[in-house]
This record gives C-alpha cells, sequence and structure tokens, in this order.
C-alpha cells in the first residue's frame, strides 16, 4: 500500500534543531543590519560647557570686523571697491574676451561654478572655490601659493587655462576706459603718460615675453603697478562677500541667550540636525579643522583626497609656501604696501615635510551650494564627503590626518543634514553680487 | 549768592573726586597684569603675556614671554618656543621666533597662531652663556584653547 500524498503534505517537514539556530541568527543578523543602518541612538538632552562653547564659538556672531590688509592701503577704499565690482564682471579681462572672475566665481552659485575642474579659456586643474568670508583668510589657492588676496587676483588674468590675457593689455584697458582711468586716478593716483604696448607681459608665450624685454624697466614697473592695483580693486570688492546668518547661528544665539543646556529648543534645528552638529563637535572630529564663525581654520591638511585619475599627486602647501617666498607680488615685494614687520604669516609661515599633500581647508558655511568638493572636484556630493572622512582612505603622498571615524549610516547622514543648516544668503548688499 | 559753606563742600567733593581717580589710575599701573601662562623647571620661572589675550586660535599675534631666575631677569638667555598638539602628533601652523629682548629677561616671540581647538603643549628650551655645552632647561606648559 502506498502512502497517500495529501497526507505526506499535511505535514510540514520538521526543521533540523540547526536550522532554527540559523534562522535565529539570520533574523538578528537583518534586524542588527537595518538597526545599525536607520536607527539612531538617542543622545543626551544637554550640551556639555565644553559643546556649549565650541558651538559659540561657531556662531557668526563671533565673527570680527573684517581686519584692514596693511599690503593693500586701499582695501577699503569706495573708488577701489567700485573699480573691483566693474572688472570682476568684465569679460574683456580675457583674451577671448569671453571670460571674467564672474564665469568660474558666479554670485548665484556662493562664488563657486558647479563644475569639477574649472573652465577658463580652457580646463583647468583645480575646483574653484567659494570667495564668501575669503578675505578673512591669511592666504590663498588650494596650496596656498598666494599671501593676499590682491596678489592671488592676479595670477588667474595671466594664466593661460584661466583669462589668458597679459598685464600691459590690462594697463591698456584701465587706460583706455574713462570710467575705469577715473576709479583708478581716484584710487591709486595718476595713470602713467607713455604708450602702453599690447600683448607683453613677463610669464606670457615667446612673443609676449619678448615684447615685455623690449619696454625700458621704467615702463615695465609703471605697467606692473597698474597690475598690481588692478588685484588690490578685485580685493576691494571681494572683501564686501560676507556670509549671512544661518539657521545655526539662530540656534546658537538662541541657546546662549537663554543660557540653556537643553539641545532641543523650539523648531530651529531638527533632532537629525541637532545629532549632526553634536558629532561635528564631538565625534566625528570635523571641527577641528572646520573651526571658527567662518568654518574653517585657513590652514592647510592632508586627509588622504586622491589626485584625479592621469594627474600626479601634489605636493600642495610644501611647494605652496615655497612658491609665495618667492613671489614679487608677496607682502615683503615692492608691490605691497606693508612694512616688512607687518608680514607676519609670511615671515612666520611653517614649512616642514608634513605639509606634502596638504590643502586648505575651505569654509562650509553654504556648502550644501558648491558641489562638487575637495580642491580637483573628485567628490561628487556632501553624503560621499561623509564616507570619505569615515574611512579616511590611506593618503598616496605623506600620511592623511584624519583616521577613521567608525560612524554608523544614520550619523553620517545626520552629519550631512547639519551641513544645510549652515546655508543663507549672504549678508551683502545685493548690488554687489551682480554687474554694475 | 551761594553760601560759602555750599562753595567749599563742593570743593571739597571735587577735589575728594580728583585724589581717587588719581589712585585708582596709581593702582591700575601698578597692579602688574597676571601672566597668561606660565610654567618653571629648577629656578628658572617663565611667564607668557599674550599681546591677544584672551588668546584665541586662527589669530596671528605675538607674545611677550618673560624668564627670570634666582637671580633675578634672566637676559640674554637663547630661547626656542616649539608648540603642538600632542593629542593630534601634530605642531603649529606657524613656525615662531624670538626677534627681540624688549628688555632684561622680556622676549618678543613673534608669529603665534593656533588652528585648532584643544589641548596645546608649548615646549620652551633655554639655554644661557654659562650653561653652553650642556642641556638646555626645558619649561612645558599645557594648556587648553
Amino acid at each position: 500500500m502506498t502512502p497517500s500524498p495529501t497526507s505526506s503534505l499535511s505535514k510540514p517537514p520538521r526543521l533540523s534543531k540547526f536550522s532554527k539556530i540559523g534562522f535565529a541568527l539570520g533574523v538578528i543578523a537583518s534586524l542588527g543590519a537595518l538597526g545599525w543602518n536607520y536607527f539612531s541612538v538617542p543622545t543626551s538632552a544637554q550640551w556639555s560647557d565644553e559643546e556649549r562653547r565650541l558651538i559659540a564659538s561657531l556662531s557668526l556672531d563671533q565673527l570680527p570686523p573684517l581686519r584692514a590688509d596693511p599690503s593693500n592701503a586701499k582695501a577699503d577704499d569706495p573708488s577701489a571697491v567700485a573699480l573691483g565690482h566693474a572688472l570682476y564682471f568684465d569679460k574683456r579681462l580675457s583674451a577671448n574676451g569671453a571670460v571674467a572672475c564672474a564665469t568660474c566665481h558666479k554670485p548665484e552659485l556662493m562664488f563657486t561654478d558647479g563644475l569639477k575642474l574649472a573652465v577658463g579659456t580652457s580646463v583647468g586643474d583645480r575646483h574653484t572655490p567659494s570667495l564668501v568670508g575669503l578675505s578673512y583668510s591669511p592666504w590663498f589657492y588650494w596650496d596656498g601659493r598666494k599671501d593676499s588676496q590682491w596678489s592671488q587676483a592676479l595670477a588667474p588674468l595671466e594664466a593661460k587655462h584661466e583669462h589668458a590675457t597679459t598685464r600691459s593689455d590690462l594697463a591698456l584697458l584701465i587706460k583706455s576706459n574713462a570710467n575705469y582711468a577715473a576709479l583708478y586716478e581716484a584710487a591709486f593716483g595718476s595713470l602713467p603718460k607713455f604708450e602702453i604696448p599690447a600683448n607683453s607681459s613677463p610669464l606670457g608665450d615667446d612673443s609676449e615675453r619678448a615684447a615685455w624685454q623690449s619696454l625700458s624697466d621704467e615702463e615695465q614697473q609703471s605697467i606692473s603697478i597698474i597690475f598690481a592695483n588692478i588685484g588690490k580693486a578685485l580685493a576691494a570688492y571681494q572683501r564686501k562677500l560676507v556670509p549671512g546668518r544661518a539657521r545655526f547661528d539662530d540656534y546658537a544665539e538662541r541657546m546662549l541667550r537663554d543660557d540653556s543646556a537643553k539641545v532641543s529648543q523650539g523648531d530651529l534645528l531638527s533632532p537629525a540636525e541637532l545629532q549632526g552638529l553634536r558629532l561635528f563637535i564631538g565625534k566625528a572630529m570635523c571641527v577641528t579643522c572646520h573651526n571658527g564663525p567662518l568654518f574653517t581654520n585657513h590652514e592647510f591638511h592632508n586627509t588622504g583626497v586622491l589626485a584625479n585619475p592621469g594627474e600626479l599627486p601634489s605636493m600642495a602647501r610644501y611647494d605652496g609656501i615655497r612658491t609665495a617666498r618667492l613671489d614679487p607680488f608677496n607682502c615683503l615685494g615692492e608691490f605691497s604696501d606693508a612694512d616688512n614687520s607687518e608680514c607676519i604669516e609670511l615671515r612666520f609661515a611653517r614649512d616642514t615635510n608634513d605639509l606634502v599633500g596638504a590643502h586648505k581647508t575651505p569654509t562650509l558655511r553654504n556648502v550644501d551650494l558648491t558641489a562638487p568638493y575637495m580642491h580637483g572636484g573628485q567628490i561628487a556630493d556632501l553624503a560621499a564627503v561623509m564616507r570619505h572622512y569615515n574611512e579616511a582612505p590611506t593618503s598616496m603622498l605623506s600620511h592623511n590626518e584624519a583616521k577613521p571615524l567608525g560612524l554608523r549610516p544614520p550619523e553620517l547622514r545626520a552629519l550631512e543634514a547639519f551641513m544645510h543648516t549652515l546655508t543663507a544668503p549672504l549678508a551683502t548688499d545685493s548690488r554687489w553680487l551682480k554687474a554694475p | 549768592m551761594k553760601s560759602p559753606s555750599l562753595l567749599s563742600s563742593k570743593i571739597y567733593a571735587i577735589c575728594t573726586l580728583f585724589v581717587a581717580a588719581l589712585l585708582s589710575l596709581f593702582a591700575g599701573i601698578s597692579a602688574a597684569k597676571e601672566a597668561d601662562l606660565s610654567g618653571a623647571t629648577g629656578s628658572i620661572s617663565l611667564e607668557v603675556f599674550s599681546r591677544l589675550s584672551p588668546i584665541e586660535i586662527n589669530t596671528i599675534h605675538s607674545w611677550e614671554i618673560v624668564l627670570s631666575d634666582g637671580n633675578g631677569p634672566m637676559s640674554g638667555a637663547t630661547l626656542e618656543i616649539v608648540g603642538g598638539m600632542p593629542e593630534h602628533n601634530h605642531g603649529m601652523p606657524t613656525q615662531p621666533q624670538i626677534t627681540e629682548e624688549l628688555a632684561p629677561g622680556r622676549y618678543l616671540l613673534e608669529g603665534v597662531r593656533f588652528h585648532m581647538p584643544g589641548l596645546w603643549r608649548m615646549t620652551a628650551s633655554i639655554s644661557t652663556a654659562e650653561t653652553q655645552g650642556r642641556p638646555p632647561s626645558v619649561v612645558v606648559i599645557d594648556f587648553t584653547l
């Protein structure tokens, strides 16, 4: 007699003891994975005194008035500001008539361009940094090879992949344009009388250098002075570009004013943003470098960001400080308005081996509007930036100063959420945000 | 016409205020400013009077460093200052240097800048003509920014 098929089906197969244990372990592992990825651990409802001190130090209320730049006597001169404003948006400051400062540093993108690498007359090799609040920095460029904002403004004008113009063409433009000449002379004094030649620069191609060499020392000097003053006018304009109060600043102000250590206060910041703030000033150690009211220490750090494919890793600040010391337009140079004793940053800058591969800490104010990120635009979005710092990969050159953080996905998302609390319209009169 | 007694009481009040103002001025001058930082090794003591007080991050500034030993101010000493963060194993963003002896035993340290909040350690190596050929005296000062 054969057994009925229905009777054998009605009896469920018996799971072995091992299968049951395996099933249970699977459920536990799945719950664990879910928890690891999606559930936040409730954090303390109070800020410690140290946390309160750090939050206060990041508030925009702590930003001091912009100090004078001793190397630029006209940094706050209204005529210099007006000249710099007009020049900033003028595409005639380029060999092809298509590139202005505003081409890469766009006002509507917090003075960045949204591109991986800057595109002037051709594609460059660095990502365009924001100019907002940059006047507070003692160093410029990702590698710090310039020690003033006016000196920085000069380099792109003559760089072949950026504006690709020459200092003599720029001097000629100032002299031949009645508006520019009037503003220039109001700020910097008389323009020279001699006929300025076109296409001459000590940094140009063969013909431009030959033309430069045919000028007398006095003529070269006069043109370079106009060139330096163009930089000083552009810097005077850029000093107007300062960040505005963001939600984080309102939160910090209220917390400090109420003298309350409670974490949650009203609806200024969401629970995730508050958790992100706690991580930012604590376990994630972001505040180590992104400190002060501009969320930058204006310094140089190797954080293991790989060079773009096909590019050698950069020596960065190690070379940058050496270039700055040799720059004829530095604080100690003949075009600077500073006494040597005032060039403290340049005279006492560190140049040690640990600066190999160290790039400048950028501001985090308005960071969610300035993607992509890093000196070569290597990282596309904020989530990927958080993953990068969580992993702290080995550096191609020298060593990564950051250490792996061991943060869980919800913590990384909280940090990213906090970044969005730093966004606000600039505290800059809207007339400076467009061409005059 | 004002009564003489009222006039004299006014003069008295003004004189009292004037003397009080003078006294408070002298008190202000004589009360020595407290050192921002200090440390010692053996008989040597080192005091830091920062020209940026309180000391804060991200602002370059100078320190006046006062050195003294059992015999008074230490003039003509060679002083090397190195700073760093022991918990992060890195140094300062600048290389501060002594550029001048402002007064006997009072030295100017230029180029001081700190770029991170946290524990900082400044190490001062001090040598004098008398101690040449011997290891310098070392004063270590820890402080938190």
